[in-house]
This record gives structure tokens, C-alpha cells and sequence, in this order.
């Protein structure tokens, strides 16, 4: 070595663990940013990339869909009373359950659960799986006589166009996304009105 | 709904009869979500009233007579809001409804500034409600967030839940039915309000409409629009005899 050439300067091993730390929290930090950069894209542009579970909510009382309606036959305008008479699809109360659960399941944790809740008075705090912003109003009623008058479609099969197949969930979830891209495209299809304020007021 | 087509919603206004009293005012307050305006709302020109009574002063005291002019927005049919929103969140449908779209509104103001009514508002902050009135909020009705216009949208929501329950029932809606009026028709106890469907000649507003665009300017004919000079073509036609000499003079 001639002295006084150039020497690079070797880091210290206290040097390298510092570089090394810094290194590896940046790369994490980059992978986190990428996956919830992919997360939230993928889902506004209405194909979710799912990390996490697939399936719905779990809900404060594990009501399973497949029981009432492939094994029992109930329609879904059984319980969601509304649905062919107001904008809103309704839960149904307690009260309702109770008509059939006050004699039927006597030995299942779930129902005890429910039945307990109804002695108390107190509703169920459902977790809802299908919501639209608030500044769209989204009409049940209107939706389902179009397609069982003009289509006659029953109304259960209606209800599929949007909630996907139900009675084959145990864990009610969302399948279509929803957006308006959907509400638009189906609308002009059906000839319905697509001014702004049928559905924006 | 097929025959919206053929609407074109407008309100007759009967100054005469107007007593003054806000109930118009009240009920489109809770019938459409509008927050509380409190005294700093007021004293900062930021508060909100779809519909508004103006007040003026007739005569010289001792012989003065208020004079009440509700002012909600007038529906134009050439809306001087409409041309200047970038964005398109506020235009014409075919219902003769002057739209605003919430979800659509970035907030620039324009319209506001091109409105000759002053019935355009702006949220400048979250709506606030006290906790006793959170729970009669109306469901059909957006509430609308900070840094977006609102305005008077003669109860499009009535409309719509009307319609389609007429349609529903296979009927028509009636002319001067109170589902389909606005809060503030339905809240005035001398009925100075009328609602209603300019296309349809047999109802009561076109019949008020024609009444009063017949006798104008003849010797106890009334009726006018706001500012019709600047060629807004309203929807809202005011009763009132009116000097339209004294008028010219003062002009806008």
C-alpha cells in the first residue's frame, strides 16, 4: 500500500448493528405501505386484495342463514318484514324469534343467549354487513316490485342480485361491492331513471 | 315513475297571507337536517335557512306595516348557480328541480356567489346537533358535511317517497297532496304556500300562475318573481300587487 492513498473508511461494528437495524425497520416499513397501499386501492376499485378473512363479521349472535332457510324453507320476507313495503329491509325484533325459539332449541348456547336478551328487554346490536354512504337512499321496496311485476322474479331470488347467495352462508357477508358503478350499470340496463337525485337527496 | 318526465314542480306564494310567523321556517329546519344556527352563525352571515322570511317596514311610524317576503331558493329554470359549478353537482333535471348533488360538491362557492337569492349556504363547519335533538334527525334526508353547498330542494325526498307509492298503489299523486308538499307547504297555517305542478294545467298552482301572469299590471292584478328582470325564469311565483313604476326607478 502506498501511504497516503485512498482508504475507504471501514464502519465500526457498533456502526454495521446501527445500519443493519435501519435497514431492515425501512424494509418493513416499505412492505406495510405497499400492502396497505395494494389493500386500499384494490378495494376502492372494488376488487378487495383480502389479507385477513374472507368470510363475514362474526356477529353477537352466531345466526346462521343456512339452518332457517335451506333446512326450515323460510322466505326472506319471513323476517325482513319490510323489505316489500319501505325503503328499509328491517331486522326483525326479538319478539319475532321468540315466536318460534320460545319452544325450539332448547339445549343451544346461542338461543339461550337471545332468549336472555329478550327477558331483559334489550335488542341485539347486529353488526351490519350492507351499507350504502348516507347520501344515497336505496329503496327495498321499489327495487322488488320492479323485478317480481315487470320480471316476475320471486322476491327471494331478487334479493341475490345484490346480497349474493345467503342461504348458503353461514356468516352473512358482503359480496357485491356496491359501488355506484353497479347501481349505474344496472339501472341504464332496466331503463330506469339515472338522474342524480332518484338516489342522491 | 315514468311520468316524472312530464313534471315541473313550482310553489305559489301568497305575500297577503303571509303572517310572519317562521313556521315555514321551523319545520323545513327539522324536516331537512339543518343544524342549529346560533347567534355567532347569524352575526357571521354562516347561518343556514333554506327558506327565509324577510321583513320590511311600510309606511312612516305611527302607521307602519311589516311586510313579509318568504324567500326559499326559486327552483330558476335558467339558474345563474348552474353553468358556474366545475363539477357539475348542481343542475337542472327534468323535473324542473334545480339538483344539488352532495356527494358530488368540492366546496368552490360558486354557486353561492352567482345565486341573486342568497338561498345557496355553505357548511362551514360540522353540523352540530344538541343531544335531545339527535334522535329526530330525518333518515330520508342527507346529512350534509363540512365544506359542501346546500340549498332548498323543494323537498325532494317528499317527492320521491310520494311518487313511489302512487306508483306503488298504481295511482297518480294528487295535486295538492301533503305527502308530496314540502314541510314548509304543509307547516303554513294560512296556507300562503301552494305546491305544485306547473305542467299539470289543471292544478292549483298553474291555475294561480295563470290568474296572476293574466291580470299583471292591470289594476288589482298581482303577482311577480323575484328579480325577474334578470331573466331566471323562476319557479316560485309571488302574489303580491306590485307598483312595477316604483320599482323601475330604484332598480338592482
Amino acid at each position: 500500500m502506498i501511504p497516503g492513498d485512498f482508504q475507504p473508511k471501514r464502519p465500526t461494528g457498533g456502526q454495521l448493528v446501527k445500519l443493519g437495524v435501519l435497514g431492515v425497520v425501512a424494509l418493513g416499513v416499505f412492505v406495510l405501505v405497499v400492502l396497505g397501499l395494494t389493500f386500499h386501492i384494490s378495494a376502492w376499485l372494488g376488487q378487495p386484495v383480502v389479507f385477513a378473512r374472507s368470510e363475514g363479521p362474526e356477529q353477537p349472535i352466531a345466526f346462521p342463514h343456512t339452518t332457517h332457510v335451506q333446512e326450515l324453507g323460510m322466505d326472506c320476507t319471513f323476517c325482513h318484514r319490510n323489505v316489500e313495503k319501505e325503503a328499509a329491509a328491517s331486522v326483525p325484533a326479538t319478539g319475532l324469534c321468540m315466536t318460534c325459539h320460545s319452544a325450539v332449541g332448547d339445549d343451544l348456547d346461542e338461543i339461550e343467549k337471545m332468549r336472555s336478551l329478550y327477558e331483559d328487554g334489550r335488542s341485539i346490536h347486529w353488526v351490519r354487513v350492507h351499507r350504502v354512504p348516507d347520501h344515497v337512499h336505496f329503496v327495498h321496496e321499489a327495487h322488488i316490485r320492479y323485478f317480481t311485476e315487470k320480471e316476475g322474479i320471486e322476491t327471494s331470488q331478487v334479493c341475490q342480485t345484490c346480497h349474493g347467495d345467503v342461504k348458503e352462508m353461514e356468516k352473512v357477508k358482503q359480496v357485491e361491492t356496491l359501488k355506484m358503478g353497479d347501481c349505474v350499470s344496472c339501472h341504464k340496463e332496466n331503463s330506469a331513471p339515472t338522474d342524480c337525485v332518484t338516489c342522491h337527496y | 315513475m315514468a311520468d316524472s318526465q312530464d313534471r315541473k314542480w313550482g310553489m305559489v306564494v301568497d305575500i297577503d297571507r303571509c303572517t310572519g310567523c317562521n313556521g315555514c321556517v321551523i319545520a323545513c329546519q327539522s324536516e331537512n337536517n339543518i343544524p342549529n344556527n346560533l347567534e355567532e352563525h347569524f352575526n357571521q352571515r354562516r347561518a343556514i335557512q333554506w327558506i327565509r322570511i324577510e321583513r320590511y317596514w311600510e309606511g312612516e311610524y305611527p302607521n307602519v306595516k311589516a311586510r313579509f317576503i318568504p324567500v326559499m331558493c326559486q327552483q330558476c329554470g335558467n339558474a345563474p348557480c348552474e353553468p358556474v359549478c366545475p363539477v357539475y353537482a348542481t343542475y337542472h333535471n327534468n323535473e324542473g328541480l334545480n339538483v344539488q348533488v352532495y356527494n358530488r360538491c368540492i366546496g368552490t362557492r360558486f354557486c353561492a356567489n352567482g345565486c341573486p337569492y342568497h338561498v345557496r349556504f355553505f357548511n362551514f363547519w360540522e353540523p352540530e346537533w344538541p343531544d335531545s335533538l339527535k334522535n329526530q334527525l330525518n333518515p330520508d334526508v342527507t346529512v350534509r358535511s363540512r365544506g359542501i353547498m346546500e340549498k332548498c330542494s323543494f323537498c325532494v325526498q317528499r317527492i320521491r317517497r310520494s311518487t313511489r307509492e302512487a306508483d306503488r298503489d298504481g295511482v297518480q299523486v294528487e295535486d295538492g297532496d301533503r305527502g308530496i308538499s314540502p314541510a314548509c307547504v304543509n307547516a303554513c297555517p294560512t296556507t300562503s304556500l301552494t305546491f305544485g305542478d306547473f305542467n299539470d294545467e289543471t292544478s292549483q298552482v298553474s291555475i294561480m300562475k295563470e290568474e296572476a301572469m293574466s291580470n299583471r299590471g292591470k289594476k288589482d292584478g298581482r303577482g311577480y318573481r323575484l328579480l325577474d328582470n334578470l331573466g331566471t325564469e323562476t319557479n316560485v311565483i309571488y302574489l303580491k300587487k306590485v307598483d312595477e313604476s316604483a320599482g323601475a326607478v330604484h332598480g338592482h
